[in-house]
């Protein structure tokens, strides 16, 4: 049998040794501090567990991307080919720009931060616009390199081997060896008869064989399409590569480079969808923040808030160098 | 339904071999003798644990229930470090030996030797392809005894699995890849009777239907086999394919495609002559909108109803009936002209045919072809 | 919480005002911030999805009666459907939340003497997680259903024409952030609310299942998130990541979806062990033996869990070497979970047996975990795996480890703590009864599937040949025993809300602080200070004629009586 033990298990404890009644020296506290939830014995015992518990939420942040990396570790590592050259298809400057915008948001992310700390409302306040504004930059950057390439159908899937601006519609899917898929259709009036999707589910073709036949130099658009895709027309692009559907008429391109594109959304896509979401975080601490909740009492909001946008940042200077820097 | 006499009547019309256990099945490869010294031995150590466990549970239970009235006894020991040591040492040695015997047993189920007699095998949705070096192909399984036989497989559509359970040996089928297993077997089976061969990989509707038989025959019997299987069809007058030979083609076709009406993942073969030749029945349409007779005939895209059926057989997706998903595979490669005259055959003279596809008139004895 | 007045006594009474009438409701109860309402909800949850998704197992046992077609209407398909939702539902509704966020989120503060868990809104955010993801698979149902096995392998689970597909993927993304945000919560509160006086090895074992368990909550599931993620993209868009066609790699699929799975059900034992340890300490009135590596091997097992999901994969082309490594390292996390079983019944040893009914479901937790453990074994060994990879075998393996440890686990515990959580006492006899009703009837069920597999039967089978029709036979009779035995477990505790006898705070006369407060616990948990001692030790326990439960007798309790205090341990 031991003996008890009662010192408290936790530092920077203000109150006094009575315990008599915990209703009596809690209250008091709990009367100080209005933000100080009842389970919580002090503010700093509270700010204490808010950190532990953002903290962790970062580490399965990781592990959520940390399945994409280890999809694009794969991948790259089947098709090396694909992604030093489909790399080349980003825009370096740009994505350069972004990585630029995100880490100064970083920066007033943690002046914001001090100034929470030390009483300085107007800093805090400017520090978040400007935080703010730097995430509305990330995204209308990613804004113009997405409709870019969306508009040269450089995309994920079958969609990356149709030409682009085919209006008339004549290359259908069919011409392809796999028919792509869009969307599904549901088929409410008989439900027994599951569900008939649009998608096909085995190929025309035997989708078994090994997969590195290209029916054409650039993968696995047919004669047709790049055929068709040399007559149509122009539009403004990068003036390095000069035609639209370029990357079904450069006989360079490996086949499978659709596999590069299909990575790409995914990763950069999940982390706007993270960098919206830490814009909703952002906008909702200005309001907290003009509204005067913050000081040096508590700022607990502004610190976890500011340490998910710094893993949104940090994810991004691992996707930058892995999609557009190394070739 | 009455359950005890199906099952009375199951178990008796069983297997006809001996040497089944109450845990498995006989020994019918040679590398089910080890798995199955691995299994025994695992079993017997689980056995003496387990009994252990059981009767030391009983036994303290009943020596050390609370006595009524008396306050508990506090001189239960709260650790005892070589005890402790000793139950966590010896298991783990127990099941590193384990480890290192099914380790090394396992080596010689991944290891073909040089020498083995090579099968390709598909599997798709809903069964399986077993072609011969020599071109022969078949829908179960068949195998000389007494040599090394390797299956080399691969799946059209999703994944499935290759499992014998009386050789002992399973592999899963990937589509875009292809993986093998081996085995031998030295016990002829008898006639009429085959080893199961089950799908082991769930694949959809059809996984519990896609049973095939293994029939193992003593070489010159499975070379004569083999001769046979590679010319069956080729043997066979023309104008006896679809009552020969369509049959056994349609086998492959009666998961998806029903004799009597009944609609199923595909379309059902009943009338389908009729209504691709613009007999009675009425026009067909396809999901695209078209009908059938707007695409078949002189100078559009299928000459001959032949020509549709055949262009069916070997690129399904082009036109799909409409109320059906384009689900069938691809038979290309599996079928070849001749067979697929025989499945249009087939087609042409359902009234002959029962719905199950049994030929209902006499068929004549064959000449000198032999087929199972 | 820091010094405590030892002089003041523990004020246990029941009292007209505890946690269910403290506020009234419905509004009271959807926006609580009372772990102890939280708990109850998800329990209420999980329980019906639990039926839920045993009458879809009844189902599928009922379909196997005779090969081939048994109920009117049941084809195939609709077959593959029962057997895919009585797995998910099982799965994700069910054993994955049932300890940790019913029983944990109600327990754990109380035991830690704390006022609520660390984050009181995640968690009844956690709760609405589970309620959307719940309903999102359920109107997979209705938009066509799934029937790709819970475990949704590609391609068939990309291609498959069935319309709930994507429903019911994003209804389990749901469900797995649910899990996240209840592990984050609870090890928070387990590093941040642990009174004065409670270091780690202070705690009761059930918090350091617990904690283990909300390691495994936070750093498996994301995995399972962007798994789900990227099917959901891939059966929409096509990306091809798993498609061979597309350049993508089927098998890459079952990597990354076991990387979650198989510490899952290391989420769904370690808390059912955390109770066990709870139930044969506190009903055998004995402390636990082995205290430090049972708290050691949670932690051991946690993280050794990260590192075998390829023994689900032996058959699937897997490389020889992958295959080795994941064989060896399968065993060696045999070791700690069978020490435990010796631990546990080292703690029988000299102890005072009562076999009521939290007793009894641990003694059966004991034999049928041994069973499932044992049987690990043959499957863990690579050769004989392969004759049983996908056979009913191991059906029979996970459903002993799953069903007949984790669930025999969590009902022990919903009886050990009904007392506590509802204030009644149910009927003892009825739920011996009901305990041994379902052991026999889950021994029945499950042991015959082992022969099943073993003799050659594979898993997901509508159809089957004649000859495993007998075994069949036998495994349904036991499914509907075992049913009996539940729906007389549910009716007896459902009565015990009308009228059973009033419970003490602490009926079994257990030592852990949650016995220190009202049974049902007031609003706040603790009318006083509760002492924190070891809360293994029963010297001081004695039974109380007036308050028909137990007490701490003062005068043997050495925090009070300092005479006593000088003893050591042994």
């Amino acid at each position: 049998m031991t003996t008890l033990q009662s010192q408290p298990n936790h530092a920077g404890d203000a109150h006094g040794a009575d315990g008599a009644h915990d209703g009596a020296h809690g209250s008091a506290e709990h009367a100080k501090y209005p933000f100080l939830q009842h389970h919580f014995d002090t503010p700093h015992h509270q700010f204490d567990s808010a950190k532990l518990g953002m903290w962790l939420f970062l580490a399965t942040e990781v592990l959520f991307f940390g399945g994409l990396f280890v999809a694009y570790a794969v991948l790259r590592n089947r098709f090396p080919e694909v992604f030093s050259y489909s790399s080349h298809y980003l825009d370096t400057i740009m994505g350069g720009i972004n990585t630029c915008v995100l880490i100064l948001s970083s920066l007033t992310m943690a002046l914001a931060v001090r100034f929470a700390q030390t009483n300085r409302k107007t800093g805090l306040i400017i520090c978040l616009i400007l935080t703010f504004m730097g995430a509305i930059g990330f995204m209308v950057i990613k804004y113009f390199e997405y409709s870019h390439k969306i508009h040269d159908n450089l995309v994920w899937g079958t969609t990356f081997y149709v030409p682009p601006h085919d209006a008339a519609g004549e290359l259908e899917a069919k011409e392809l060896s796999v028919a792509p898929t869009t969307s599904i259709t549901l088929n409410p009036v008989n439900p027994a008869v599951f569900a008939v999707p649009t998608l096909a589910p085995t190929p025309a073709v035997d989708a078994s064989a090994i997969k590195q036949a290209s029916r054409a130099p650039a993968g696995m658009a047919t004669p047709t399409q790049m055929a068709k895709a040399e007559g149509l027309p122009t539009g403004e692009h990068d003036p390095s590569f000069a035609h639209p559907a370029t990357h079904l008429v450069d006989k360079k391109m490996p086949a499978n480079s659709h596999v590069f594109f299909a990575i790409y959304y995914a990763m950069t896509g999940l982390h706007g969808v993270h960098v919206l979401a830490g814009m909703v975080v952002i906008a909702w601490l200005l309001k907290r923040a003009i509204r005067g909740d913050f000081s040096s009492d508590y700022f607990t909001p502004v610190d976890v808030g500011g340490l998910y946008w710094h893993i949104v940042d940090l994810i991004w200077i691992f996707l930058f160098p892995l999609f557009y820097l190394i070739h | 339904m009455n359950i005890a006499s199906t099952i009375f009547s199951n178990l008796l019309a069983g297997d006809p071999r001996e040497g089944r256990t109450l845990w498995l099945p006989p020994q019918d490869s040679n590398l089910a003798v080890n798995s199955d010294l691995m299994f025994w031995w695992i079993n017997i150590i689980c056995y003496f644990f387990f009994i252990g466990i059981v009767i030391a549970l009983v036994i303290l239970v009943v020596k050390y229930r609370m006595k009524k009235d008396r306050p508990f006894r506090t001189d239960g020991p709260l650790h005892h470090l070589p005890l402790e040591t000793t139950w966590a040492v010896v298991p783990l040695l127990i099941v590193i030996f384990i480890f290192y015997f099914g380790f090394r047993d396992y080596l010689n189920f991944m290891t073909p030797p040089k020498n083995s007699y090579e099968i390709a095998v598909t599997a798709q949705k809903w069964g399986w392809l077993f072609k011969y070096p020599n071109g022969a192909t078949s829908d179960d399984l068949y195998v000389p005894t007494g040599r090394p036989v390797k299956l080399s497989m691969r799946s059209s559509d999703v994944l499935h699995c290759c499992y014998i359970p009386d050789f002992r040996v399973k592999k899963d089928l990937v589509p875009g890849r292809y993986s093998y297993l081996w085995f031998q077997t030295d016990d002829v089976t008898p006639e009429g009777w085959g080893h199961n061969l089950f799908c082991a990989e769930y694949c959809g509707t059809g996984h519990s239907n896609m049973n095939r038989k293994v029939y193992a025959l003593a070489q010159p019997e499975f070379d004569a086999w083999l001769t046979a299987q590679s010319q069956w069809l080729d043997k066979i007058p023309e104008e006896e394919l679809y009552f020969r030979a369509g049959p056994k083609l349609y086998a492959r076709c009666q998961q998806c495609h029903s004799l009597d009406g009944t609609k199923g993942i595909g379309p059902s073969w009943k009338g389908l002559w009729a209504r691709v030749s613009g007999g009675e029945g009425g026009d067909g349409k396809f999901v695209d909108g078209t009908g059938y007779q707007s695409q078949i005939g002189a100078g559009k895209q299928y000459q001959t109803p032949e020509d549709y059926i055949r262009s069916s057989i070997l690129n399904p997706g082009e036109h799909v009936v409409a109320g059906y998903a384009n689900a069938m595979p691809s038979f290309k490669g599996q079928l070849n002209d001749k067979g697929i005259d025989a499945v249009i055959g087939f087609m042409k003279h359902m009234d002959e045919f029962d719905t199950k596809g049994k030929y209902l008139k006499e068929v004549p004895p064959a000449p000198k072809v032999s087929m199972k | 919480m820091t010094t405590i007045n030892l002089s003041q006594p523990l004020d246990t009474a029941a009292r007209p005002d505890n946690y269910i009438t403290h506020t009234r409701g419905f509004m009271s109860w959807a926006f609580t911030l009372d772990h102890k309402r939280i708990g109850v909800m998800y329990l209420v949850s999980v329980l019906v999805s639990f039926f839920v998704g045993g009458v879809f197992a009844l189902l599928v046992r009922t379909e196997l009666l005779t090969p081939g077609q048994t109920i009117p209407g049941v084809t195939a398909d609709v077959y593959n459907h029962f057997f895919t939702l009585h797995g998910a539902i099982m799965v994700f509704l069910v054993i994955i939340p049932s300890i940790p966020a019913a029983l944990g989120n109600f327990i754990m503060p109380i035991m830690l003497g704390a006022k609520d868990v660390a984050f009181p809104r995640l968690n009844l955010f956690s709760y609405y997680l589970w309620i959307f993801g719940a309903l999102f698979t359920v109107s997979s149902l209705l938009l066509g259903g799934f029937d790709t096995g819970w475990t949704f392998y590609t391609p068939y689970s990309t291609t498959t024409p069935a319309g709930g597909v994507i429903p019911a993927l994003t209804g389990v993304f749901i469900l797995g952030f649910s899990s996240i945000f209840t592990g984050l919560n609870f090890i928070v509160t387990v590093h941040k609310l642990r009174p004065p006086g409670m270091t780690w090895f202070r705690m009761p074992l059930f918090l350091w299942a617990i904690y283990a368990t909300a390691i495994i909550q936070v750093l498996a599931t994301p995995v399972l998130g962007i798994t789900l993620l990227l099917l959901i993209v891939e059966r929409a868009f096509n990306i091809g990541i798993f498609d061979p066609s597309m350049g993508g790699d089927p098998v890459l699929y079952q990597h990354f979806f076991w990387f979650y799975s198989h510490p899952a059900v290391y989420i769904m034992i370690l808390p059912a062990m955390g109770i066990i340890s709870e139930l044969i300490s506190v009903h055998a009135h004995r402390h636990i033996f082995g205290y430090k590596f049972i708290a050691l091997s949670s932690i051991a097992i946690a993280i050794f869990s990260f590192l075998v999901w390829g023994h689900h994969m032996f058959i699937s082309g897997q490389s020889p070497l992958l295959n080795t490594l994941f064989s060896l390292i399968s065993f060696s996390v045999a070791i700690p979970s069978a020490v435990k079983v010796f631990n546990w019944m080292s703690t029988l040893y000299k102890g005072n047996i009562v076999l009521n009914t939290p007793m009894l479901y641990a003694l059966a937790f004991l034999v049928l975990f041994t069973i499932g453990g044992l049987t690990g074994i043959h499957l863990a060994t690579l050769n004989t795996d392969v004759h049983l990879h996908d056979t009913y075998f191991v059906v029979a393996h996970f459903h002993y480890v799953m069903m007949g440890s984790a669930l025999i686990g969590m009902i022990g515990g919903l009886h050990h703590w009904w007392p506590k959580i509802t204030g009644r006492m149910y009927n003892e006899n009825l739920g011996r009864i009901g305990c041994i009703t379902v052991f026999i009837g889950f021994n029945v069920t499950f042991f015959t599937q082992f022969f099943l597999g073993s003799q050659g039967m594979p898993r997901r089978y509508y159809d089957y040949q004649p000859e495993y029709q007998i075994y069949h036979v036998i495994s349904t009779i036991g499914s509907y025993i075992m049913a009996s035995g539940f729906l007389l477990t549910a009716y007896y505790l459902l009565a015990s809300l009308f009228g059973g006898r009033l419970a003490p705070a602490n009926p079994w006369g257990g030592r852990s602080l949650e016995w220190q407060c009202a049974s049902p616990p007031p609003f706040d948990n603790f009318s006083t200070q509760p002492r924190v001692g070891d809360c293994y030790d029963f010297s001081a326990i004695r039974w109380d004629e007036k308050e028909q439960g137990y007490v701490v007798d003062r005068a043997l309790d050495p925090t009070l009586n300092p005479n006593l205090a000088a003893k050591n341990s042994h």
